[in-house]
């Protein structure tokens, strides 16, 4: 456990006004996000993942309960808590490298060093050589890539990802998953992870939350204890690997 | 068929203030199309619209020369129209003098000022009354109350209000453009996507950065819009103003030659307003269209 980037979410209770009444989307959702760990969470669709995403990045105010950014309440979204959203929020009006050098440069980095720093993310995510272009010159695809980038490139200490690679072909995605794992290697941010793949969520994360949509309760949590680099193919091959699998699916189902 | 349809209305976006926002790239498909050999068949309809244009001109003008100089009174009175071989005689005879200039110039010069301060205090409070709920409670009222009154209605009072009738049609041009201009900023920033403010929140933005770099780029073609049809308004109320109290102006220089009886001059000035009404509203178009290049 590292002494930056704890989340601790206690008795969080989300909602939406609607119609002027308020529906509770998650309701009392205890769990602890170690400093530096990679937690991974599936549910299925409209069980409030992006909703308790939203409030771990400070954009929701909590109906009840409190999250925690090591000890202290998050009240606003701040440069410690990245976000890849589920929807494009590319600056249409600025090119690929403006909105990926955009961070850096609010928190004062020189136009230089974040142009360097952006560069970097910019071909890590395959995207090399269309810095100069508008988001809408891009594909789906691309774009999403280039959020991913935007929000490596501002390091945070949290990176909270809401279905970053849903959007991309299988060989995108393989390629991105093992860059990200990389970048958590070697620079220890505490990962949550949204995903609809329990074959992604297992390969990436040492641990599983499975949200129900009752609520969004947590069914169950799993730890995988398979040290990294994983071998896909060992994994899912493996009898723990496929009783695990079998068992997410079956949360989900319930 | 679709190419004449696109000819025509690029050429007519210079006066159409109230057209789509949009109409500035009607023409593009065309280009786009690229290849050499369908550029070819493409042209040949482009000049063919082109033509019928003309000749819906030459026919317009020959059936004015035809009105006037047979003195038809149906209804309408053409016995006291020029005809369009006196008006070009006007035309040439004015072109040359330093009063039509100089009337060019008042307009101009009215024009920039009171357009300049429109888009100043439009876009401020356009801005205010979208990113704050306390001075949007304290604009908004003026604004409602105001924005009906037509910027014609002004004049006496703008007359009684200011030192001189300079600053009164000054004031009066300004009122003309200022209303839209703020209703559409307003529109732009209120339409600014929750998702991108967030986005921008999370890298570390604040909210005076947010404004910079999230409200404001995304309200601009929203602004553009507005400026366009403030300009609009500005010629409309510049030219109510110059006829009722000025002194100079393309709108008194028409207004006098109606007094003078130079009906000839009535029509020189009715085009040269035209014409620079037009060329004043197609370079906000044209700045929009550098301003924006992201946005298609
Ligand atoms: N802005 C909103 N206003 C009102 N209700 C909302 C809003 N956003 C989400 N909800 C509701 O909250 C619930 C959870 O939505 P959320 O987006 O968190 O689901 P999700 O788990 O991310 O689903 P998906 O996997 O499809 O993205 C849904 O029932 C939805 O109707
Ligand atoms: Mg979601």
């Amino acid at each position: 456990m590292r002494n930056i980037g704890n989340i601790d979410v206690r008795g969080l209770t989300l909602g939406f006004r609607n119609f002027g009444r308020t529906n509770a989307v998650v309701e009392d959702f205890s769990f602890k996000f170690d400093g530096g760990s990679f937690t991974s969470i599936i549910g299925s669709s409209g069980c409030g993942k992006s909703t308790l995403l939203n409030a771990i990045g400070g954009h929701y105010k909590p109906l009840a309960g409190q999250i925690l950014l090591d000890g202290c309440e998050i009240k606003e979204p701040t440069a410690s808590l990245g976000i890849v959203f589920q929807q494009h929020t590319l600056f249409p009006w600025k090119t690929v490298m403006e909105n990926v050098r955009f961070g850096p440069m609010q928190r004062g980095v020189s136009k230089v060093r974040a142009n360097a720093v952006a560069a970097k993310y910019i071909e890590m995510v395959g995207l090399a050589g269309y810095g100069d272009y508008y988001p809408k010159m891009l594909s789906g695809g691309m774009q999403h890539r280039a959020e991913i980038a935007r929000a490596l490139a501002n390091a945070p200490a949290v990176l909270l990802m809401d279905e970053p690679f849903g959007a991309l072909d299988a060989q995108m995605r393989a390629s991105l998953q093992s860059s990200l794992l990389d970048i958590w290697k070697e620079t220890h941010v505490t990962i949550i992870f949204v995903t609809h793949d329990v074959e992604e969520a297992m390969y990436l994360s040492e641990r599983i939350v499975v949200m129900s949509r009752d609520r969004g309760r947590i069914c169950e949590v799993f730890a995988l204890d398979e040290p990294f680099p994983r071998n896909k193919d060992k994994l899912f091959a493996s009898e723990g690997g496929r009783d695990l699998k079998e068992k997410c699916i079956g949360c989900l189902a319930s | 068929m679709d190419e004449i349809m696109a000819g025509v209305t690029q050429r007519g976006q210079g006066q159409a203030v109230s057209a789509a926002p949009e109409g500035g790239h009607q023409g593009a498909p065309t280009r786009d199309r690229g290849a050499a050999w369908f550029l070819r068949i493409v042209r040949k309809p482009r000049w063919t619209a082109l033509l019928a244009s003309a000749a819906s001109l030459v026919a317009g003008v020959g059936l004015w020369q035809w009105l006037t100089e047979s003195h038809v009174h149906l209804i309408l009175d053409f016995s006291n129209i020029p005809t369009p071989v006196a008006v070009f005689e006007a035309f040439r005879v004015v072109v040359v003098t330093n009063a039509f200039w100089r009337d060019i110039y008042w307009s101009m010069y009215r024009i920039i000022v009171a357009f300049g301060l429109a888009t100043v205090v439009g876009v401020s409070a356009g801005i205010a009354m979208g990113y704050s709920a306390i001075l949007r409670l304290v604009i908004a009222p003026y604004v409602e109350m105001l924005r009906p009154i037509p910027a014609i209605a002004w004049v006496p009072m703008a007359i009684l209000v200011w030192p001189t009738t300079e600053e009164s049609i000054i004031s009066i041009t300004f009122l003309g453009a200022v209303f839209p201009i703020v209703l559409n900023t307003w529109e732009g920033v209120r339409r600014v996507p929750r998702e991108l403010v967030k986005a921008a929140r999370s890298l570390g933005a604040n909210r005076l950065n947010v404004l910079f770099h999230v409200v404001v780029p995304y309200a601009i073609p929203s602004i553009t819009v507005g400026m366009a049809l403030g300009m609009g308004g500005a010629w409309f109320a510049l030219l109510a103003g110059e006829m009722i109290s000025g002194r100079f102006g393309i709108g008194y220089f028409t207004w006098e030659s109606y007094q003078l009886i130079q009906y000839g001059n009535i029509i020189v000035g009715m085009l040269t307003i035209g014409f620079l009404s037009s060329v004043s509203t197609g370079s906000i178009y044209y700045l929009k269209r550098k301003l924006v290049p992201w946005a298609e």
